[in-house]
C-alpha cells in the first residue's frame, strides 16, 4: 500500500511539472503573438489545461476529501469564469476596431455589425451584405 | 524512501521555477502590451499563473493553508479583465497599437 502512495505522490509531482510547463508553453505564446485575438487564443492553455493539470497533482498528493472538493471548486470556477472574461475581451476588440481584419479568414460578426450604421473599421460596407459563407472576408 | 521524496521535490520545484518564468514573461507583457486589452488577457493569465504557483508550494507542502485564496482568485481574477474590457479599452486610444502592431506583424 505505501507503494502505491508512493506512487500517487510522484505522479502528482509530474502532473504539477506538467502543468507549469504548459502554462509556460502558454505564456510563451502570449509574448510571441502579435494580435489580441491570437494573445487569446494563447492565454486560455495556462486558464484550463495547464492549471486542471496543476490541481490534479496536486489533489493526486493531498489525498483528503475536504482538499480534493476545494480543489473541484477552484477548477469549476476557472471553467466557468475564463470564458466571461475572454468573450467580453474579444467583443470590446472588434468593436473598439483593435483587431486586424485583414487576417481573418472569415468574419460573420462583420455583417450584422455594419448593418445597424456604426461602421467599426475599414469602409468597405454595402458588398458584405447577405452572402452566406462567401468569401467577403479575403476581399479586405 | 528519501530516494522518491527527493524526485518528488526536484519536480515541484521545477515547476515553481517554470511558474515563476511563467510570471517574469507576463509581466513583460503586461508593461507593454500595446492596448490595454492585451493588459486585460495578461491580467487574466497571471491570475492562473498564481492559482498554479499557489498549487505547486501547497503540493511542496502537503498543507491545504492557501485553498480559500486559490478560489477566491479563481472566481474573482476574471473581474478585472471585464471591467478594462468594458469600461477602459472603449475610451483607449488604438493608434499607438495599430503602429506597434504593424511592426510587429512584419517581423
Amino acid at each position: 500500500m505505501n507503494v502505491w502512495l508512493q506512487i500517487a505522490d510522484t505522479a502528482g509531482a509530474v502532473l504539477v511539472l506538467l502543468g507549469a510547463a504548459i502554462s509556460l508553453l502558454g505564456v510563451v505564446g502570449m509574448v510571441k503573438l502579435p494580435d489580441v485575438l491570437s494573445r487569446s487564443h494563447a492565454a486560455t492553455k495556462p486558464q484550463t489545461l495547464g492549471l486542471l493539470l496543476v490541481l490534479a497533482g496536486v489533489a493526486l498528493r493531498l489525498r483528503s476529501g475536504m482538499d480534493l472538493a476545494t480543489l473541484a471548486l477552484i477548477g469549476f470556477f476557472q471553467l466557468m469564469t475564463g470564458p466571461v472574461a475572454a468573450h467580453l475581451v474579444a467583443r470590446s476588440a472588434y468593436r473598439t476596431g483593435q483587431i486586424e481584419r485583414g487576417e481573418l479568414l472569415f468574419d460573420d460578426l462583420d455583417a450584422q455589425l455594419t448593418e445597424p450604421g456604426q461602421e467599426p473599421g475599414a469602409g468597405t460596407g454595402p458588398d458584405a451584405g447577405q452572402e452566406p459563407g462567401g468569401g467577403h472576408g479575403t476581399g479586405r | 524512501m528519501t530516494g522518491p521524496e527527493t524526485v518528488d521535490r526536484v519536480l515541484i520545484s521545477a515547476a515553481v521555477v517554470l511558474v515563476v518564468v511563467a510570471g517574469a514573461l507576463l509581466l513583460f507583457r503586461i508593461s507593454r502590451g500595446p492596448s490595454m486589452l492585451d493588459r486585460a488577457i495578461a491580467l487574466d493569465v497571471f491570475a492562473a499563473v498564481m492559482i498554479a504557483g499557489l498549487g505547486a508550494k501547497s503540493a511542496f507542502a502537503r498543507d491545504a493553508f492557501y485553498f480559500p485564496i486559490m478560489l477566491v482568485l479563481a472566481f474573482l481574477g476574471f473581474t478585472g479583465s471585464v471591467g478594462i474590457a468594458r469600461f477602459i479599452a472603449v475610451r483607449d486610444k488604438p493608434l499607438p497599437r495599430r503602429k506597434s502592431a504593424g511592426k510587429e506583424g512584419r517581423k
